[in-house]
C-alpha cells in the first residue's frame, strides 16, 4: 500500500546524510517535490507515479551533491528558525534556560524578587490552609453529608429562644417511629458540672472538661476509632466508659487501661454528688481538631438511666440533649424536617398539659453536620463556632503581602527593561517572533515563582508553629497535599507567575526595535509612570498595615488602661468545682479559715468575677408570676464582702450586712445600669422597690445601689447587673493577697484548701491576668497586623531598594557630571530623593484615609474607643517616609562618593 | 539551446522574475517555462544551488514563510544590489540584441537568396 508521507519521508532522510544538504535546502526540495506530485496528479497522474516521476525530475542525491555544496552557505544563516538550537534542545525548552541564565546573572535583583514572592506565597499558603481547615469540620465522618444535628426554637412565657439541643426522648422517639432515620445518637453533657468533672485515680486527680454520656449509635453516626475494645459493647452496661488514649495515659500512664476503674463525680441533681466508679471499656483515638464534637470521656447512657429513670420519660423539663440522626439515602430532608415539627408540636402540647401552662411555640429543625461550626450560632453549642471575619481579615491579609511581592516583581522587571531592550532589540531583527519573546518572559517568570514557592515553604514551615499559637489551630505542612488545598494554591502560583510576567514580556515586545539599538528610544521613560504606580501602591498598602496596627494597639492600650471602677490587683481566684454544696452552706467559715493569716486582707465568694463572661441572669417583675416581657439583669450571687473586697462605690442605700437574716431572704442589690433599665429615675429612687426574681420566684427590695463597673471589660457597655445573697448559684472564692512573701501565702491558701476540699485538685489564677484573656482576640489581630506590617514594610522597601539601585545605576553618569560641575554629595543625595519622597508622600495619602475608615468600623464594635487622632497618620507618613529615604538616600550617598571621572568613563 | 547560452542567461532570467515581485523555487521554474513556451528547460533541482549562491552574493534575499499548515517556503526577491545588476545585465542584453540586429540585418541584404536544390 503506497503511502505518500512516508515515500516522502524516506526521500528526505536519504538526502539527508550528505553534508551538502542542510535544513534549509532539503526544505526547498521537499517543498519542490510536492508541488511537483499536485501539478502531476493535477493531471490525472496516480499518486505512486507522480511521485516517481518527480523524484525522477529532481534527480539523484549524487548528482546534485557538488552543485549544492558549493553553493551552500554557512550553515548557521542557512538553517530556518524553527530548526532547534543545538543545547539541550530535547530536555529544557530553550527558554528556561535562558532564564535559568539571566537569573544567575542578576542574583540581586533575583534574589529581591524571590525573596519578596516567597514571602506573600507562604503567607498566602497559610491562609488557604486554615480555611480549608476550617471548611472541613466534620467531614470526615462517614456519610456526613446525610447527618443533621436536630435543634429547637420557638418562644415561651420569656421569649424567643433557639437552642442547640432538644429534649431527651426526642432519640429514642425518632429511632423507633421514623424509618427514613437510619441512626440516631445521643449526646448528653453532664448536667450541673458540664465543665468540670472530677476524675480520679490513685494519686492522679484532674477536672475534666470534655466528658459526654453517649449511647451506642454514637459510635456509628461519629467515626471515632476504636484502639481497644469495640463500639458495640463498649457503652452498653452501667458504670462504663470509653477514654481517649492521651486520657488514657494521663490518668494510667503507660499501663494498659482496659478493665480498670477510673472514679469520676458527677453531679446528677439528685442532692448528692459523690466519687462512683467507672469501669474503663474501650480506649479511641484523640478527637480530631476540625470537629465540632470534642470529647475526652465518653460515659456510658445506662449510667445516666439508672441514676435517673425516668429521664427518657419526661420529656418537656430538660433539653440538653444533643441528637444526630443520620437519615438513609434516599430519605428527603425536608419532608423528615416537616415530619418533625408536627412531633414539635405535638410534644409542645402534652408538656403544657401535664404543666397546666399555656403551650409556648416549639419547632425541631435539622442542621446539616458539615455546616455546624461556620454557621450555627444557637444557644447551648458545643464548641465556640468559626467565625468568617477572622476568615476574611485573615485572607485579605495574606492577599496584601502577596500584592506587595508581585508588585515588587513587576517593578523590578520593567526597571530591568532598559537593559534588555537592547537583547529584545536583536532578536526582533534576527526575526524571533513576538510569541517567543513573551514566552520567554513568561518562563522567567514561572521559573521565579515556583522558586519563591521552594523557598516559601521554608518559611511556612517557620510561620505555622506562631499561626498554631495565634489561631488555635494544629495545621502542619502535610495538609498541603489535600486537593482542596493543593488544587486553589496552584492556581495561585500559576496566576502570581503569568500577572507578574505578563507586564513586562507585552512592554518589551511593544518597543519598535531598530529603534531601540540605534538608542534613540528611551524605554524607561514609556514605562515610568507605571513604575511610579507600582512603588505608590506598595507603600500605600505598608502604611495602611502601620496605621491599622498602631490603632489596634492604642485600642488595646486604652482599654486596659481605663479605670475599671473596681479593685483588679492581688487578686487570687479558686473556683470550686466539687464539693460545692459545703461551700454554699459555710462560706463564712471558709473565708474565716482563710483570713487567719496576715497576708490575707479579704475574703468573698460569688458566682461570678470580673473577666468572666456569665450571662446567668434574673427577670424582675412587678406583676405575680409574669414574666412576659420582663427585664433581665445579669446576676452576680455574692456574699456581703463583695462589694469591700472589691473596692465598689455603693452610690444609694446600703449593701448586704453580715449577719442581716433579712438580707439574704428579702434583699439585693442593683447598679447604676440596672436602675436605668427598670425606669426608675435616680439611685436614690431605687432603694425601696420591691420585684419578683423568676428564678426564685421570691419577692425582693432593693436596698441600695453601686456605681457601674466595668466587669466584662471596655469592649461592651455596663450591663445591668443585680446583686443577690443567693448560694446554690455560689462557685468561686476570691481572695485578697498583700504583696509579700506569696510563696508563704500561697502555701498557707493550699493547706486551708486541703482541709475543707480534700482531694480536690486546687487550681488558682490571678485576677488581673485571667482578666486580659477578656482581650484576647484584639491581642492576637494586634500581634498579626504587626507581623504583616513588617512583612509588607521589609518587601517594599527591598523593592525600593532595588529600584534605587537601577535608577542611580542608569543615571550614573548625570551624577558624575554634576559632581565635576561642583554638587556636593548631599546635594546628589538630595537630588535623587525627591523623587521618591514625592511618591511615599502620595503613598500616605492614599492609604491614610483608607486606613482611616477601616479603623473607625472596627472601633464601632467597641463602647470605649481611641480617638483616630491624626498623630497616628502623621507618625505612620513620616516613618514610612523615614524609611524610604534611608533605603534611597544610602544608595544615592554611595553613588555621588565615587570618582565622577569613572562614572563618566564607563557610558 | 546551448549550454552555454543557458548558464549565461540563467541569472539574468531570475532577476528578471523576481523583479515582477518574491517568488519561490518551483514558482520561479513554472514561470520560466511558461514565459519561455517550454523552450527554456532548466533541470529543475539545480535550480537552487543558483539561487543560493545568488543570496551569498547579496543580489537576492530569502525570507521564509509558512504556507499551509506544516510546510514552510523559501521566497526570495530582489536586493537593490539585485536590482543594479538586473540594469547591468538588461543593458548588456539588449545591446548585444541590437548588435545582432544590426549584424543580422546586414546579412540579409548582402546575402543573396540561396538558389533552392535542384
Amino acid at each position: 500500500m503506497f503511502d505518500l508521507e512516508t515515500a516522502i519521508r524516506k526521500w528526505r532522510r536519504s538526502f539527508r546524510g550528505s553534508e551538502a544538504f542542510d535544513e534549509g535546502s532539503l526544505e526547498e526540495l521537499e517543498a519542490h517535490l510536492r508541488d511537483k506530485i499536485e501539478c502531476l496528479t493535477g493531471l490525472g497522474r496516480p499518486v505512486q507515479e507522480a511521485f516517481a516521476e518527480a523524484v525522477e525530475k529532481i534527480g539523484r542525491r549524487e548528482l546534485l551533491r557538488d552543485d549544492f555544496f558549493q553553493a551552500a552557505a554557512r550553515r548557521d544563516s542557512g538553517r530556518p528558525p524553527w530548526a532547534k538550537t543545538r543545547f539541550g534542545s530535547g530536555l529544557i525548552p530553550n527558554y528556561l534556560l535562558t532564564a535559568f541564565r539571566k537569573i544567575r546573572r542578576q542574583k540581586l535583583f533575583s534574589f529581591i524578587n524571590v525573596a519578596g514572592l516567597a514571602v506573600g506565597l507562604a503567607c498566602c499558603a497559610v491562609i488557604i490552609l486554615y480555611v480549608a481547615n476550617e471548611l472541613s469540620y466534620d467531614r470526615f465522618h462517614p456519610a456526613a453529608g446525610r447527618i443533621y444535628r436536630i435543634a429547637t426554637r420557638g418562644a415561651n412565657s420569656v421569649g424567643e429562644y433557639a437552642w442547640a439541643t432538644t429534649p431527651g426522648p426526642l432519640g429514642p422517639v425518632i429511632q423507633r417511629e421514623y424509618p427514613q432515620a437510619e441512626t440516631v445518637a445521643r449526646i448528653i453533657p453532664p448536667r450541673e458540672n458540664a465543665d468540670n468533672v472530677l476524675a480520679v485515680n490513685g494519686d492522679k486527680r484532674f477536672f475534666e472538661k470534655r466528658v459526654w454520656f453517649a449511647d451506642g449509635e454514637a459510635f456509628r453516626v461519629f467515626r471515632i476509632a476504636f484502639l481497644e475494645g469495640t463500639a458495640e459493647k463498649a457503652l452498653s452496661d452501667p458504670h462504663t466508659l470509653v477514654l481517649t488514649e492521651s486520657t488514657a495515659r494521663k490518668y494510667f500512664g503507660a499501663e494498659p487501661a482496659l478493665g480498670k476503674s477510673l472514679r469520676l463525680e458527677i453531679d446528677y441533681d439528685t442532692g448528692t454528688t459523690e466519687l462512683e466508679e467507672y469501669r474503663v471499656t474501650g480506649i479511641v483515638r484523640n478527637a480530631p481538631l476540625n470537629t465540632h464534637f470534642k470529647y475526652d470521656i465518653l460515659l456510658s447512657l445506662p449510667t445516666l438511666l439508672r441514676h435517673l429513670p425516668d429521664y427518657d420519660t419526661n420529656a418537656g423539663d430538660h433539653h440538653f440533649n444533643y441528637t444526630y440522626v443520620r437519615l438513609s439515602a434516599s430519605a428527603d430532608a425536608s419532608a423528615f424536617e416537616s415530619l418533625l415539627q408536627r412531633k414539635a408540636a405535638e410534644d409542645a402540647q402534652a408538656v403544657a398539659q401535664r404543666l397546666g401552662r399555656a403551650p409556648g411555640r416549639q419547632e425541631f429543625f435539622l442542621q446539616p453536620l458539615t455546616s455546624l461550626h461556620m454557621k450555627s450560632r444557637l444557644q447551648f453549642e458545643m464548641d465556640p463556632p468559626g467565625n468568617w471575619t477572622y476568615i476574611a481579615i485573615y485572607s485579605l491579609v495574606a492577599l496584601l503581602i502577596l500584592l506587595i511581592g508581585c508588585l515588587n516583581f513587576v517593578n523590578l522587571s520593567a526597571a530591568l527593561s532598559a537593559t534588555r531592550t537592547r537583547e529584545v532589540g536583536l532578536r526582533k531583527v534576527i526575526g524571533a517572533r513576538r510569541g517567543q519573546l513573551v514566552r520567554q518572559f513568561l518562563g522567567e517568570s514561572f521559573l521565579v515563582t515556583f522558586l519563591a514557592f521552594g523557598l516559601s515553604l521554608i518559611l511556612m514551615a517557620a510561620l505555622l508553629l506562631p499561626f498554631n499559637r495565634m489561631a488555635g489551630t494544629a495545621l502542619t505542612l502535610a495538609g498541603l497535599i489535600r486537593p482542596i488545598v493543593f488544587f486553589p494554591l496552584l492556581l495561585l502560583l500559576v496566576c502570581v507567575a503569568i500577572g507578574s510576567g505578563a507586564y513586562p514580556a507585552f512592554l518589551l515586545t511593544a518597543f519598535r526595535p531598530a529603534a531601540v539599538l540605534q538608542g534613540t528610544l528611551d524605554p524607561s521613560a514609556r514605562g515610568a509612570w507605571v513604575q511610579k504606580i507600582l512603588v505608590v501602591g506598595q507603600f500605600a498598602i505598608s502604611i495602611f498595615l502601620v496605621i491599622c496596627s498602631l490603632t489596634v494597639f492604642r485600642q488595646l492600650d486604652f482599654m486596659r488602661g481605663q479605670s475599671l471602677g473596681f479593685a483588679m490587683e492581688q487578686k487570687l481566684v479558686l473556683p470550686v468545682k466539687s464539693n460545692l454544696s459545703h461551700l454554699r452552706r459555710d462560706y463564712e467559715a471558709i473565708k474565716r479559715d482563710f483570713l487567719g493569716y496576715p497576708g490575707i486582707s479579704a475574703a468573698t465568694v460569688s458566682s461570678c468575677v470580673p473577666g468572666e463572661i456569665s450571662e446567668s441572669g434574673y427577670y424582675l417583675t412587678t406583676r405575680e408570676a409574669n414574666f412576659k416581657g420582663a427585664p433581665r439583669l445579669l446576676v452576680n450571687a455574692t456574699d456581703p464582702d463583695f462589694v469591700s473586697a472589691y473596692g465598689l462605690k455603693v452610690i444609694a442605700g446600703r449593701f448586704f450586712e453580715k449577719g442581716n437574716r433579712g438580707d439574704i431572704n428579702e434583699a439585693f442589690v442593683i447598679n447604676r445600669t440596672g436602675v436605668k433599665l427598670l425606669g426608675l429615675g435616680t439611685p436614690e429612687n431605687a432603694v425601696g422597690k420591691r420585684y419578683q426574681t423568676h428564678y426564685s420566684r421570691r419577692w425582693k427590695t432593693i436596698i441600695g445601689v453601686v456605681e457601674d463597673f466595668h466587669y466584662r471589660g471596655m469592649r461592651e457597655l455596663v450591663r445591668p447587673l443585680l446583686f443577690d445573697i443567693e448560694p446554690s448559684l455560689m462557685d468561686t472564692i476570691t481572695l485578697s493577697v498583700k504583696p509579700g512573701d506569696m510563696n508563704s501565702t500561697l502555701k498557707h491558701v493550699r493547706t486551708v484548701w486541703g482541709a475543707h476540699f480534700p482531694g480536690v485538685p486546687f487550681e488558682s489564677s490571678f485576677l488581673d491576668e485571667s482578666f486580659d484573656r477578656l482581650y484576647r482576640y484584639e491581642t492576637q489581630m494586634g500581634r498579626l497586623l504587626a507581623l504583616t506590617t513588617a512583612l509588607g514594610l521589609m518587601i517594599a522597601c527591598l523593592g525600593l531598594f532595588g529600584l534605587a539601585y537601577f535608577v542611580i545605576h542608569m543615571r550614573r553618569k548625570e551624577i558624575g557630571i554634576r559632581r565635576v560641575l561642583g554638587a556636593s554629595s548631599t546635594d546628589v543625595v538630595l537630588l535623587l530623593s525627591r523623587k521618591f519622597a514625592g511618591l511615599v508622600i502620595l503613598s500616605a495619602v492614599l492609604g491614610g484615609p483608607l486606613a482611616g475608615w477601616a479603623m473607625s468600623r472596627w472601633l464601632r464594635d467597641f463602647a470605649y474607643r481611641v480617638e483616630l487622632g491624626g498623630a497616628v497618620f502623621a507618625a505612620a507618613a513620616a516613618g514610612a517616609l523615614l524609611l524610604a529615604m534611608v533605603t534611597v538616600g544610602f544608595q544615592g550617598w554611595k553613588a555621588a562618593r565615587e570618582n565622577p571621572a569613572e562614572s563618566i568613563r564607563n557610558e | 539551446m546551448s549550454k552555454s547560452l543557458v548558464a549565461a542567461s540563467t541569472r539574468p532570467i531570475i532577476l528578471s522574475l523576481l523583479l515582477k515581485g518574491e517568488n519561490y523555487g518551483y514558482g520561479i521554474l513554472q514561470e520560466v517555462t511558461e514565459l519561455s513556451g517550454g523552450e527554456i528547460d532548466w533541470s529543475e533541482a539545480l535550480l537552487y544551488p543558483v539561487l543560493h549562491r545568488m543570496e551569498k552574493e547579496g543580489v537576492i534575499r530569502s525570507r521564509w514563510e509558512r504556507s499551509g499548515e506544516k510546510r514552510m517556503r523559501k521566497y526570495y526577491g530582489l536586493t537593490e544590489e539585485g536590482r543594479r545588476e538586473l540594469e547591468e545585465e538588461k543593458n548588456g542584453w539588449l545591446r548585444l540584441h541590437g548588435a545582432f540586429v544590426r549584424l543580422w540585418e546586414m546579412a540579409e541584404r548582402t546575402e543573396f537568396v540561396r538558389p533552392t536544390e535542384s
